[in-house]
């Protein structure tokens, strides 16, 4: 069984249909770019994967480990495994990075019949893994993203789903707004979390992250469905020739 | 003649300080105002938004009885661990087996205030009645036709209070609907400084009227800090009337919790009459069912180089309404004034409601003033984000109100205070928002 399973996805925001019947497997243990022009549906793909409201599906399925996703409130998919790395993380002032953290991983293990963190377990929990990426003690005390600067913000949802250990996570434009220092650390970040057990979704506009996460698949979304499948070797040839002739097909 | 006048003119002859002059003439001044103008209505300024027509049938009657109760266990447990100087009323009157005034330095007094009207009438003389003024406050007007106890504190110049003076008022409501008139006043000397705190609560289960009015003068640089908590059962209707008179480089900074009461009121009015005064005054309230929770600020800014602050935030729930009106008037000589003022309401439910009335009133060319006012529910992309961790709605939901508030609180200087304030938000929210949230679609 495939771990997510997108079937002739048709998904609108505000009556405007952005999903057009869209399919896609992930297996696990694999890593997909899927990439696109601007207004092509990334963006809306992971936000009707992760439930967010005003994203209606009209048609299709999407099954992740053979369950109806659809069907599930946002909180209740995050708990099941899926996570959304944000292109733009959320700040909200007068909750600390720390309690948000240890909420949501509380959460989600005690989902999995897992044991609960107390404060100072968690503690520990999260400086082993802050430090790969180099997250201080003093971020993990400010409120969540208020003052980070766009790598911080990054960087602070890579911390994320290492502290969650997602069953997949999709990743929506991670490189956007990062020098090639920050991407080389979140990139680490991301390839750590590599493994069988665990699918990813890279969504992005450009080649340049590839370079740092290889994809097992590349696929090229146009007009809210997958055009184009390859391998890597497909990253580079949109690179070279851009998305107009994808974008011609369609009109 | 107008509700409730009858009842003060025919105990007034029983109450302490009969036949003193000056108090007399006090307590017939305050009958005369609120005979004029009776109880505020809609078209009064700073009644806009609150009506009281539930107090128009005069259902209610003055205490005269005081049941012996004990000190009830306080809903605010570090404010209780704290050392303090306790001052208890029960119904409006001083209960002195109830109070802890021992150890009082040289140069302060903590007294009830129908002893003081009593022993010493003329140490109240040049304050009592002079700050409040009686032609803007109607219920306090009523309140001087019924005086007759409460609480004074004086402290002597220099003065630094060892220890904050905690005020207990307890309603207590026999069979029939009670009325209660307080009245406080508490002066500061020249660079004194003292914390007051005070928490309302209504011990039994009949329905009561509690108005209240307290009067503070603050001398050259003395400093006040007053914390309220105001948790009175849902059978009250709560109107407190504040006046302080700030001298040059006083500091004055109020912190109200509202969330009692049917009808909950704080109306604060300050007069910045010296250079360099600092006044904050702050607030936090919630609102459920169909209470009404009302916050009314008057700052006056009559000397230059003053700083006011004021920000009010409320969460409120149900059919709750809530008022912010505040006026900062800046008078022509009150140059180089700071004067700001903030209203932030969170509503939880499509029939929650808030009037919101900021307002500057400038007659000086040279000052810096804003106002604001805003109104909303919660943050959806905050809450998607919560929500996307696996952060359940009602838990995500009480993060996002609590960080709401969590920043008023954090100002607040007393740890004790701020610590039984963010409990008190956290069983608010546990008894209220938690069933709502339940009940609500994604």
């Amino acid at each position: 069984m495939a771990l997510l399973e997108i079937r002739n996805l048709h998904a609108n925001i505000d009556g405007k249909e952005i999903l057009t019947g869209l399919n896609l497997t992930v297996d696990a243990g694999e890593v997909h770019a899927i990439m696109g022009p601007n207004g092509s549906g990334k963006s809306t793909l992971s936000y009707v994967l992760t439930g967010r409201a005003g994203y209606e599906v009209t048609d299709g399925e999407i099954l992740f480990d053979g369950k109806d996703v659809i069907e599930m409130a946002p909180d209740e998919r995050a708990r099941e495994g899926v996570f959304l790395a944000f292109q733009y993380p959320v700040e909200i002032p007068g909750v600390t990075s720390m309690t948000f953290l240890r909420t949501a991983v509380n959460a989600v293990r005690e989902h999995r019949g897992e044991s609960v963190f107390d404060p100072m377990d968690f503690v520990k929990y999260v400086r082993e893994r802050a430090t790969d990426l180099n997250i201080s003690d003093d971020m993990l005390k400010r409120a969540v993203n208020v003052g980070f600067s766009g790598g911080e913000k990054k960087r602070m949802e890579m911390l994320q789903m290492a502290a969650l250990e997602p069953r997949i996570a999709i990743l929506d434009e991670t490189d956007s707004g990062l020098d090639i220092d920050a991407l080389k650390v979140v990139a680490d970040g991301v390839n750590a979390m590599r493994s069988p057990e665990r699918g990813m979704l890279l969504i992005t506009h450009y080649q340049r992250l590839l370079d740092y996460i290889v994809p097992d698949h590349v696929h090229v979304l146009a007009n809210g469905q997958i055009v184009k499948s390859g391998d890597k070797a497909l990253a580079l040839e949109l690179e070279e020739k851009g998305y107009a002739e994808f974008l011609e097909n369609a009109a | 003649m107008q509700p409730y006048l009858a009842q003060a003119l025919d105990a007034s002859s029983t109450f302490a300080g009969a036949g003193v002059g000056w108090i007399d003439a006090l307590r017939r001044a305050g009958a005369d105002a609120y005979g004029e103008h009776g109880l505020p209505r809609r078209r009064d300024e700073y009644w806009r938004y609150t009506n009281l027509n539930a107090l128009l049938d005069e259902s209610f009657k003055l205490s005269e009885t005081v049941p012996a109760i004990g000190l009830p266990t306080l809903p605010h447990p570090s404010v209780a661990g704290l050392a303090t100087y306790r001052v208890v009323l029960v119904n409006g009157r001083v209960q002195p087996k109830l109070c802890a005034l021992d150890g009082m330095p040289d140069g302060v007094l903590i007294s009830g205030l129908e002893d003081l009207l009593a022993a010493a009438p003329d140490r109240l003389e040049p304050y009592l009645g002079q700050i409040a003024p009686l032609e803007d406050m109607p219920m306090a007007a009523l309140n001087t036709a019924f005086l007759q106890d409460g609480m004074a504190i004086f402290i002597g110049e220099n003065i630094v209070l060892d220890k904050p003076v905690h005020l207990i008022s307890i309603t207590a409501p026999g069979e029939g609907a009670m009325m209660v008139q307080p009245r406080h006043i508490v002066v500061l000397g020249p660079k004194a400084e003292a914390t007051l705190i005070e928490t309302h609560i209504t011990a039994t289960g009949g329905s009561s009227f509690n108005n209240i009015v307290t009067e503070l003068q603050l001398a050259e640089g003395a400093k006040l800090n007053h914390f309220v908590f105001q948790e009175e059962a849902d059978t009250s209707v709560h109107l407190s009337g504040t006046a302080v008179s700030l001298a040059a480089g006083s500091f004055y900074d109020s912190f109200v919790l509202q969330s009692g009461a049917a009808i909950g009121r704080s109306e604060i009015r300050a007069y910045l009459n010296g250079p360099g005064v600092d006044c904050r005054l702050d607030g936090v309230y919630l609102g459920t069912g169909k209470q009404v929770v009302d916050n009314t600020t008057y700052v006056e800014h009559a000397a230059p180089e003053c700083r006011s602050r004021q920000v009010y935030k409320g969460v409120l729930d149900g059919q709750a309404r809530g008022v912010f009106q505040g006026k900062v008037h800046v008078m022509r000589d009150a140059q180089k004034t700071d004067g700001h003022q903030l209203s932030r309401a969170l509503l939880l439910s499509p029939r929650a409601e808030i009037d919101a009335r900021p307002e500057l009133e400038i007659y000086a060319d040279d000052v810096k003033c804003s106002h604001g006012a805003t109104a909303g529910e919660l943050d959806e992309d905050s809450l998607f984000y919560l929500l996307s961790r696996g952060i359940p709605r009602t838990t995500a939901r009480r993060m996002l109100i609590e960080a709401f508030l969590s920043e008023a609180i954090a100002e607040i200087p007393l740890l004790a205070v701020a610590e039984d304030f963010s409990t008190h938000v956290r069983q608010w929210l546990t008894g209220h928002i938690d069933q709502q949230a339940d009940g609500a679609g994604t």
